[in-house]
Protein backbone atom coordinates (compact mmCIF):
# COMPACT_ATOMS: atom_id res chain seq x y z
CA UNK A 1 0.00 0.00 0.00
CA UNK A 2 3.01 2.17 0.56
CA UNK A 3 4.27 1.43 -2.65
CA UNK A 4 1.04 2.82 -4.43
CA UNK A 5 1.06 5.92 -2.25
CA UNK A 6 4.66 6.74 -2.94
CA UNK A 7 4.47 5.91 -6.51
CA UNK A 8 0.29 7.06 -7.38
CA UNK A 9 1.51 9.63 -9.92
CA UNK A 10 3.94 6.96 -11.76
CA UNK A 11 1.37 4.37 -11.60
CA UNK A 12 -1.55 6.80 -12.77
CA UNK A 13 1.01 8.02 -15.58
CA UNK A 14 0.83 4.28 -16.47
CA UNK A 15 -2.64 3.62 -16.67
CA UNK A 16 -3.07 6.56 -18.48
CA UNK A 17 -0.27 5.25 -21.09
CA UNK A 18 -2.58 2.27 -21.35
CA UNK A 19 -5.52 3.97 -22.00
CA UNK A 20 -3.86 6.22 -24.71
CA UNK A 21 -2.71 3.36 -26.72
CA UNK A 22 -5.98 1.79 -26.23
CA UNK A 23 -7.93 4.37 -27.76
CA UNK A 24 -5.11 4.88 -30.55
CA UNK A 25 -5.48 0.89 -31.53
CA UNK A 26 -9.31 1.62 -31.61
CA UNK A 27 -9.51 4.79 -33.51
CA UNK A 28 -7.13 4.12 -35.75
CA UNK A 29 -8.10 0.65 -36.87
CA UNK A 30 -11.23 1.56 -36.76
CA UNK A 31 -11.45 5.04 -38.73
CA UNK A 32 -15.39 5.84 -38.64
CA UNK A 33 -14.89 5.70 -34.98
CA UNK A 34 -16.71 8.70 -33.12
CA UNK A 35 -15.18 9.71 -30.21
CA UNK A 36 -18.55 11.78 -27.93
CA UNK A 37 -16.29 13.40 -26.15
CA UNK A 38 -14.21 15.02 -28.70
CA UNK A 39 -17.06 16.17 -30.48
CA UNK A 40 -18.42 17.79 -27.98
CA UNK A 41 -14.74 19.55 -26.90
CA UNK A 42 -14.88 20.40 -30.90
CA UNK A 43 -18.59 21.94 -30.35
CA UNK A 44 -17.31 24.27 -27.42
CA UNK A 45 -14.38 25.58 -28.99
CA UNK A 46 -16.15 25.86 -32.68
CA UNK A 47 -16.72 29.34 -31.70
CA UNK A 48 -13.66 30.53 -30.13
CA UNK A 49 -11.84 28.60 -33.44
CA UNK A 50 -14.31 31.11 -35.62
CA UNK A 51 -13.03 34.27 -33.45
CA UNK A 52 -9.49 33.12 -33.65
CA UNK A 53 -9.40 32.28 -37.57
CA UNK A 54 -10.88 35.54 -37.74
CA UNK A 55 -8.14 37.35 -36.48
CA UNK A 56 -5.47 35.10 -37.81
CA UNK A 57 -6.98 36.16 -41.29
CA UNK A 58 -6.70 39.94 -39.91
CA UNK A 59 -3.23 39.68 -38.85
CA UNK A 60 -2.66 37.90 -42.34
CA UNK A 61 -4.01 40.56 -44.02
CA UNK A 62 -2.19 43.70 -42.03
CA UNK A 63 0.85 41.83 -42.57
CA UNK A 64 0.42 41.07 -46.35
CA UNK A 65 -0.45 44.50 -46.73
CA UNK A 66 2.58 45.71 -44.97
CA UNK A 67 4.99 43.24 -47.38
CA UNK A 68 2.85 44.79 -50.59
CA UNK A 69 4.05 48.27 -49.04
CA UNK A 70 7.88 47.31 -48.59
CA UNK A 71 7.54 45.49 -52.06
CA UNK A 72 6.09 48.39 -53.85
CA UNK A 73 8.55 50.85 -52.12
CA UNK A 74 11.69 48.71 -53.48
CA UNK A 75 10.07 48.65 -56.27
CA UNK A 76 9.20 52.11 -56.67
CA UNK A 77 12.84 52.98 -55.98
CA UNK A 78 14.49 49.98 -57.93
CA UNK A 79 12.18 52.12 -61.08
CA UNK A 80 13.21 55.74 -60.27
CA UNK A 81 16.85 54.59 -60.26
CA UNK A 82 16.48 52.57 -63.78
CA UNK A 83 14.56 56.09 -65.15
CA UNK A 84 17.36 58.15 -64.05
CA UNK A 85 19.80 55.47 -65.21
CA UNK A 86 18.04 55.32 -68.74
CA UNK A 87 17.72 59.17 -68.83
CA UNK A 88 21.57 59.38 -68.77
CA UNK A 89 22.36 57.08 -71.34
CA UNK A 90 19.67 58.60 -73.63
CA UNK A 91 21.84 62.01 -72.95
CA UNK A 92 24.98 60.22 -73.76
CA UNK A 93 23.23 58.41 -76.84
CA UNK A 94 21.97 61.80 -77.97
CA UNK A 95 25.17 63.74 -77.25
CA UNK A 96 27.04 61.07 -79.20
CA UNK A 97 24.89 61.17 -82.23
CA UNK A 98 24.58 64.89 -82.41
CA UNK A 99 28.83 64.63 -82.53
CA UNK A 100 28.63 61.93 -84.90
CA UNK A 101 26.63 63.96 -87.30
CA UNK A 102 29.26 67.13 -86.57
CA UNK A 103 32.38 65.25 -87.19
CA UNK A 104 30.69 63.39 -90.20
CA UNK A 105 29.76 66.70 -91.61
CA UNK A 106 33.56 67.62 -90.45
CA UNK A 107 35.02 64.92 -92.55
CA UNK A 108 33.17 65.53 -95.43
CA UNK A 109 34.04 69.47 -95.59
CA UNK A 110 37.86 67.57 -94.93
CA UNK A 111 37.06 65.55 -98.88
CA UNK A 112 36.42 68.90 -100.04
CA UNK A 113 39.81 70.28 -99.42
CA UNK A 114 43.27 69.40 -100.99
CA UNK A 115 46.31 69.61 -98.35
CA UNK A 116 47.65 69.24 -94.95
CA UNK A 117 44.48 69.50 -92.15
CA UNK A 118 44.32 68.53 -89.09
CA UNK A 119 41.34 68.15 -86.89
CA UNK A 120 40.22 69.19 -82.96
CA UNK A 121 38.75 69.78 -80.31
CA UNK A 122 37.67 73.34 -78.93
CA UNK A 123 38.64 72.87 -75.05
CA UNK A 124 38.23 76.32 -73.99
CA UNK A 125 36.70 79.86 -75.10
CA UNK A 126 38.07 83.63 -73.57
CA UNK A 127 35.41 84.61 -71.05
CA UNK A 128 36.59 88.45 -71.81
CA UNK A 129 34.48 90.61 -73.44
CA UNK A 130 37.43 92.37 -75.52
CA UNK A 131 39.32 89.77 -76.97
CA UNK A 132 37.18 86.83 -79.29
CA UNK A 133 39.17 83.55 -79.16
CA UNK A 134 39.22 80.02 -78.31
CA UNK A 135 41.34 77.18 -77.59
CA UNK A 136 41.73 73.99 -79.42
CA UNK A 137 43.31 70.91 -78.09
CA UNK A 138 45.97 70.76 -81.01
CA UNK A 139 50.00 72.44 -80.78
CA UNK A 140 52.96 72.23 -82.18
CA UNK A 141 53.17 68.45 -81.08
CA UNK A 142 50.54 68.10 -83.75
CA UNK A 143 52.35 70.51 -86.29
CA UNK A 144 49.87 73.28 -85.45
CA UNK A 145 51.59 76.42 -85.81
CA UNK A 146 50.78 80.15 -85.28
CA UNK A 147 48.89 81.74 -88.35
CA UNK A 148 47.38 78.59 -89.56
CA UNK A 149 43.77 79.03 -90.85
CA UNK A 150 40.87 77.62 -89.10
CA UNK A 151 37.83 76.42 -90.52
CA UNK A 152 34.21 74.70 -90.17
CA UNK A 153 32.22 72.66 -92.37
CA UNK A 154 30.06 75.85 -92.26
CA UNK A 155 32.93 78.37 -93.44
CA UNK A 156 36.14 80.28 -91.79
CA UNK A 157 36.24 80.46 -87.71
CA UNK A 158 39.55 82.12 -87.66
CA UNK A 159 43.73 81.24 -87.24
CA UNK A 160 45.69 80.64 -84.98
CA UNK A 161 47.35 83.59 -82.84
CA UNK A 162 49.70 81.11 -80.19
CA UNK A 163 50.47 77.79 -80.39
CA UNK A 164 51.94 75.64 -77.09
CA UNK A 165 53.54 72.13 -77.50
CA UNK A 166 49.76 70.87 -76.68
CA UNK A 167 47.31 73.36 -77.40
CA UNK A 168 46.38 76.53 -79.35
CA UNK A 169 44.83 79.87 -79.30
CA UNK A 170 42.49 81.11 -81.88
CA UNK A 171 41.46 84.60 -82.70
CA UNK A 172 37.87 84.48 -84.45
CA UNK A 173 37.04 86.34 -87.42
CA UNK A 174 35.07 88.33 -85.05
CA UNK A 175 37.93 89.48 -83.01
CA UNK A 176 38.82 93.55 -83.60
CA UNK A 177 42.99 91.96 -84.32
CA UNK A 178 41.37 89.57 -87.20
CA UNK A 179 41.56 90.38 -90.60
CA UNK A 180 40.70 88.39 -93.55
CA UNK A 181 41.26 89.28 -97.25
CA UNK A 182 37.92 88.77 -99.37
CA UNK A 183 35.34 88.88 -102.00
CA UNK A 184 32.02 89.13 -102.50
CA UNK A 185 30.69 85.64 -104.40
CA UNK A 186 28.36 87.68 -106.14
CA UNK A 187 30.26 90.78 -107.98
CA UNK A 188 33.85 89.41 -107.06
CA UNK A 189 34.16 92.75 -105.26
CA UNK A 190 37.28 92.44 -102.80
CA UNK A 191 37.73 94.17 -99.48
CA UNK A 192 38.78 92.82 -95.67
CA UNK A 193 36.99 91.05 -93.25
CA UNK A 194 37.60 92.52 -89.68
CA UNK A 195 36.08 92.02 -86.20
CA UNK A 196 34.74 94.82 -84.79
CA UNK A 197 34.74 96.03 -80.86
CA UNK A 198 31.21 94.80 -80.62
CA UNK A 199 31.50 91.45 -81.50
CA UNK A 200 30.53 91.96 -85.09
CA UNK A 201 31.87 91.03 -88.72
CA UNK A 202 32.50 94.25 -91.01
CA UNK A 203 33.92 93.93 -94.71
CA UNK A 204 35.67 96.96 -95.20
CA UNK A 205 37.86 98.55 -97.99
CA UNK A 206 35.07 98.22 -100.53
CA UNK A 207 35.38 100.69 -103.64
CA UNK A 208 32.65 103.17 -103.32
CA UNK A 209 31.15 101.81 -106.66
CA UNK A 210 31.27 97.43 -105.66
CA UNK A 211 28.16 96.18 -106.29
CA UNK A 212 27.24 94.83 -102.43
CA UNK A 213 23.89 94.04 -101.76
CA UNK A 214 22.34 92.76 -98.53
CA UNK A 215 22.52 88.67 -98.51
CA UNK A 216 25.86 88.53 -100.58
CA UNK A 217 28.03 85.92 -99.86
CA UNK A 218 31.54 86.37 -98.66
CA UNK A 219 34.20 84.20 -99.22
CA UNK A 220 37.54 84.20 -98.99
CA UNK A 221 40.15 85.41 -101.19
CA UNK A 222 43.05 83.45 -100.86
CA UNK A 223 45.35 86.26 -101.58
CA UNK A 224 46.68 86.51 -97.73
CA UNK A 225 48.56 83.49 -97.58
CA UNK A 226 46.62 82.10 -94.82
CA UNK A 227 42.88 81.05 -96.03
CA UNK A 228 42.41 78.67 -98.96
CA UNK A 229 40.14 80.68 -101.72
CA UNK A 230 36.47 79.93 -102.05
CA UNK A 231 35.90 79.20 -98.26
CA UNK A 232 32.89 81.22 -96.65
CA UNK A 233 33.09 83.67 -94.85
CA UNK A 234 29.41 84.64 -94.15
CA UNK A 235 26.57 86.73 -95.62
CA UNK A 236 26.31 90.39 -96.29
CA UNK A 237 23.50 91.68 -93.82
CA UNK A 238 23.57 95.54 -94.04
CA UNK A 239 25.65 98.42 -96.33
CA UNK A 240 26.86 101.20 -95.15
CA UNK A 241 27.44 104.09 -98.32
CA UNK A 242 29.15 107.98 -96.62
CA UNK A 243 28.14 110.74 -98.62
CA UNK A 244 31.96 111.12 -98.96
CA UNK A 245 34.69 109.33 -99.78
CA UNK A 246 36.35 106.36 -101.65
CA UNK A 247 35.01 103.53 -99.91
CA UNK A 248 32.16 101.63 -98.42
CA UNK A 249 31.70 99.43 -95.70
CA UNK A 250 29.06 95.65 -95.03
CA UNK A 251 28.10 94.37 -92.53
CA UNK A 252 28.79 90.74 -92.45
CA UNK A 253 27.16 87.89 -90.33
CA UNK A 254 29.31 84.43 -90.15
CA UNK A 255 28.13 81.73 -91.81
CA UNK A 256 29.90 79.84 -88.35
CA UNK A 257 28.04 80.04 -84.89
CA UNK A 258 31.06 80.85 -83.64
CA UNK A 259 29.46 80.29 -80.09
CA UNK A 260 28.72 76.85 -80.34
CA UNK A 261 32.12 75.53 -81.93
CA UNK A 262 32.99 72.33 -81.16
CA UNK A 263 35.09 70.73 -83.44
CA UNK A 264 37.31 72.66 -86.20
CA UNK A 265 39.81 71.96 -88.97
CA UNK A 266 42.96 73.25 -88.79
CA UNK A 267 44.47 74.12 -92.50
CA UNK A 268 48.48 75.38 -93.87
CA UNK A 269 48.68 77.87 -96.37
CA UNK A 270 48.99 75.20 -98.94
CA UNK A 271 45.33 73.94 -98.56
CA UNK A 272 42.98 74.14 -101.66
CA UNK A 273 38.98 74.18 -101.82
CA UNK A 274 38.89 71.52 -103.99
CA UNK A 275 34.80 72.29 -104.69
CA UNK A 276 33.93 76.03 -103.79
CA UNK A 277 30.15 76.17 -101.90
CA UNK A 278 27.41 76.18 -103.69
CA UNK B 1 -8.57 25.94 -7.83
CA UNK B 2 -6.69 29.06 -8.95
CA UNK B 3 -4.17 27.37 -10.62
CA UNK B 4 -6.13 24.83 -12.35
CA UNK B 5 -7.90 27.55 -13.87
CA UNK B 6 -5.31 29.55 -15.05
CA UNK B 7 -3.80 26.35 -16.68
CA UNK B 8 -6.55 25.73 -18.36
CA UNK B 9 -7.07 29.45 -19.59
CA UNK B 10 -3.53 29.10 -20.55
CA UNK B 11 -4.24 25.61 -22.56
CA UNK B 12 -7.40 26.77 -23.67
CA UNK B 13 -5.83 29.87 -25.51
CA UNK B 14 -2.73 28.15 -26.68
CA UNK B 15 -4.70 26.10 -28.48
CA UNK B 16 -7.14 28.02 -29.90
CA UNK B 17 -3.57 29.95 -31.52
CA UNK B 18 -2.37 26.75 -32.64
CA UNK B 19 -5.17 25.90 -34.38
CA UNK B 20 -5.91 28.84 -35.94
CA UNK B 21 -3.39 31.68 -35.54
CA UNK B 22 -0.72 30.13 -36.41
CA UNK B 23 -2.46 28.97 -39.82
CA UNK B 24 -3.42 32.07 -40.58
CA UNK B 25 -0.25 33.54 -40.54
CA UNK B 26 1.09 34.60 -44.15
CA UNK B 27 4.95 33.47 -43.40
CA UNK B 28 5.37 31.36 -46.65
CA UNK B 29 4.78 28.36 -44.00
CA UNK B 30 2.63 27.01 -41.42
CA UNK B 31 4.59 27.26 -37.99
CA UNK B 32 2.61 25.04 -35.54
CA UNK B 33 4.74 24.81 -32.47
CA UNK B 34 2.70 22.56 -29.71
CA UNK B 35 1.82 25.26 -27.38
CA UNK B 36 0.35 22.08 -25.12
CA UNK B 37 3.22 20.31 -24.56
CA UNK B 38 4.98 23.57 -23.17
CA UNK B 39 1.81 23.35 -20.62
CA UNK B 40 2.77 19.73 -19.84
CA UNK B 41 6.51 20.53 -19.26
CA UNK B 42 4.92 23.32 -16.60
CA UNK B 43 3.08 20.48 -14.97
CA UNK B 44 6.14 17.88 -14.85
CA UNK B 45 8.07 20.35 -13.47
CA UNK B 46 5.83 22.07 -11.07
CA UNK B 47 3.01 20.17 -10.23
CA UNK B 48 3.39 16.90 -8.84
CA UNK B 49 -0.12 15.19 -8.50
CA UNK B 50 -2.35 12.71 -9.79
CA UNK B 51 -4.66 15.47 -11.20
CA UNK B 52 -1.45 16.96 -13.10
CA UNK B 53 -1.40 13.51 -14.70
CA UNK B 54 -4.50 13.79 -15.67
CA UNK B 55 -4.47 16.94 -16.77
CA UNK B 56 -1.32 16.05 -19.02
CA UNK B 57 -4.18 13.38 -20.14
CA UNK B 58 -6.28 15.36 -20.87
CA UNK B 59 -4.46 18.15 -22.43
CA UNK B 60 -3.45 15.49 -25.57
CA UNK B 61 -7.01 14.33 -25.66
CA UNK B 62 -8.08 17.61 -26.14
CA UNK B 63 -5.77 17.91 -28.81
CA UNK B 64 -6.53 15.03 -30.17
CA UNK B 65 -10.58 15.86 -30.27
CA UNK B 66 -9.62 19.22 -32.19
CA UNK B 67 -7.32 18.21 -34.20
CA UNK B 68 -8.14 15.67 -36.32
CA UNK B 69 -5.75 13.17 -35.29
CA UNK B 70 -6.89 9.70 -33.90
CA UNK B 71 -7.60 9.78 -30.29
CA UNK B 72 -5.64 8.89 -27.69
CA UNK B 73 -2.11 9.68 -29.81
CA UNK B 74 -1.80 12.83 -28.37
CA UNK B 75 -3.01 12.04 -25.54
CA UNK B 76 -0.19 9.12 -25.04
CA UNK B 77 2.42 11.47 -26.24
CA UNK B 78 1.56 13.99 -23.66
CA UNK B 79 1.59 11.80 -20.64
CA UNK B 80 4.84 10.27 -21.79
CA UNK B 81 6.52 13.93 -21.54
CA UNK B 82 4.51 14.35 -18.50
CA UNK B 83 6.35 11.31 -16.86
CA UNK B 84 9.95 12.22 -18.37
CA UNK B 85 9.41 15.43 -16.88
CA UNK B 86 8.53 14.57 -13.40
CA UNK B 87 11.56 11.89 -13.81
CA UNK B 88 13.79 14.44 -14.36
CA UNK B 89 12.95 17.26 -12.15
CA UNK B 90 13.24 14.84 -9.78
CA UNK B 91 16.58 13.92 -10.13
CA UNK B 92 18.09 17.14 -11.92
CA UNK B 93 17.52 20.71 -10.63
CA UNK B 94 15.68 22.64 -13.49
CA UNK B 95 14.57 26.07 -12.15
CA UNK B 96 16.18 28.57 -15.05
CA UNK B 97 14.66 29.53 -18.04
CA UNK B 98 17.28 28.08 -20.00
CA UNK B 99 17.22 24.76 -18.84
CA UNK B 100 13.08 25.22 -19.10
CA UNK B 101 14.06 26.48 -22.79
CA UNK B 102 16.22 23.35 -23.48
CA UNK B 103 13.40 20.69 -21.73
CA UNK B 104 10.42 22.55 -23.91
CA UNK B 105 12.76 21.33 -26.79
CA UNK B 106 13.33 18.20 -25.88
CA UNK B 107 10.11 17.50 -24.61
CA UNK B 108 8.44 18.92 -27.94
CA UNK B 109 10.79 16.06 -29.92
CA UNK B 110 9.96 13.23 -27.63
CA UNK B 111 6.02 13.62 -27.64
CA UNK B 112 6.43 14.15 -31.71
CA UNK B 113 8.22 11.05 -31.83
CA UNK B 114 6.06 8.75 -29.15
CA UNK B 115 3.06 9.95 -31.17
CA UNK B 116 4.63 8.77 -34.57
CA UNK B 117 6.14 5.60 -32.88
CA UNK B 118 2.56 4.78 -31.53
CA UNK B 119 0.59 5.75 -35.10
CA UNK B 120 3.28 3.32 -36.87
CA UNK B 121 2.53 0.90 -34.87
CA UNK B 122 -1.14 0.47 -35.11
CA UNK B 123 -0.17 1.22 -38.95
CA UNK B 124 -1.33 4.82 -39.34
CA UNK B 125 2.13 6.52 -40.29
CA UNK B 126 4.05 5.37 -43.44
CA UNK B 127 7.66 5.56 -41.76
CA UNK B 128 8.71 8.42 -43.78
CA UNK B 129 10.73 10.20 -41.26
CA UNK B 130 12.71 12.12 -43.53
CA UNK B 131 10.90 15.00 -43.77
CA UNK B 132 8.97 14.94 -40.71
CA UNK B 133 11.87 14.91 -38.68
CA UNK B 134 13.00 18.24 -40.29
CA UNK B 135 9.37 19.41 -39.20
CA UNK B 136 9.26 18.21 -35.75
CA UNK B 137 12.54 19.87 -35.30
CA UNK B 138 11.38 23.45 -36.48
CA UNK B 139 7.82 23.25 -34.24
CA UNK B 140 10.14 22.44 -31.35
CA UNK B 141 12.41 25.12 -31.71
CA UNK B 142 9.62 27.65 -31.77
CA UNK B 143 7.88 25.41 -29.53
CA UNK B 144 11.11 26.63 -26.93
CA UNK B 145 11.16 30.17 -28.58
CA UNK B 146 7.82 30.63 -27.06
CA UNK B 147 7.77 28.54 -23.92
CA UNK B 148 9.77 31.84 -21.47
CA UNK B 149 6.37 33.94 -22.60
CA UNK B 150 3.82 30.77 -21.55
CA UNK B 151 5.80 30.13 -18.41
CA UNK B 152 5.26 33.55 -17.45
CA UNK B 153 1.60 33.14 -17.55
CA UNK B 154 1.21 30.08 -15.99
CA UNK B 155 3.90 31.56 -13.09
CA UNK B 156 0.57 31.98 -11.22
CA UNK B 157 0.06 28.12 -10.57
CA UNK B 158 3.22 27.14 -9.70
CA UNK B 159 2.86 25.88 -5.95
CA UNK B 160 4.85 27.94 -3.49
CA UNK B 161 8.52 26.27 -2.81
CA UNK B 162 7.41 25.53 1.05
CA UNK B 163 4.48 23.22 -0.24
CA UNK B 164 6.48 22.02 -2.90
CA UNK B 165 9.24 20.72 -0.37
CA UNK B 166 6.81 18.99 1.62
Amino acid sequence: MEFVRRNRILLTAGGLLLISLLLSSVSIRSQPYRDPIGQLLLDALAPFQVVFSWMGRGVGRVWSGYIDVVDARQDNQHLHEQVAALQGELLRLGELERENARLAELLAFRSRLQGVAYGAHVIARDPGPLAMTLTIDRGERDQVRRGMAVLAPQGVVGQIAEASHTAARVVLLTDHNSGIDAIVQRSRARGIVQGGMDGSCYMNYLNRDADVVAGDRVLTSGLDGIFPKGVLIGEVVDVSRRHRGLLQAAVVQPSVALDRLEEVLVVDATAQVVEPPA
Amino acid sequence: MRAAAVIGLVAGFGLLVQTTLFHALPFGFHPSPDVLVVVCVFLGLHRHTVGSALGAFALGYLQDAVSGSPIGLNAFGMVVVYVLVYLTCRRLWVDNLVSKVVLVFLASCVKAVSVLTVSALFGGFDGNWGPTLSSILINAALAAAIAPALFALLAGARVPEGRAAR
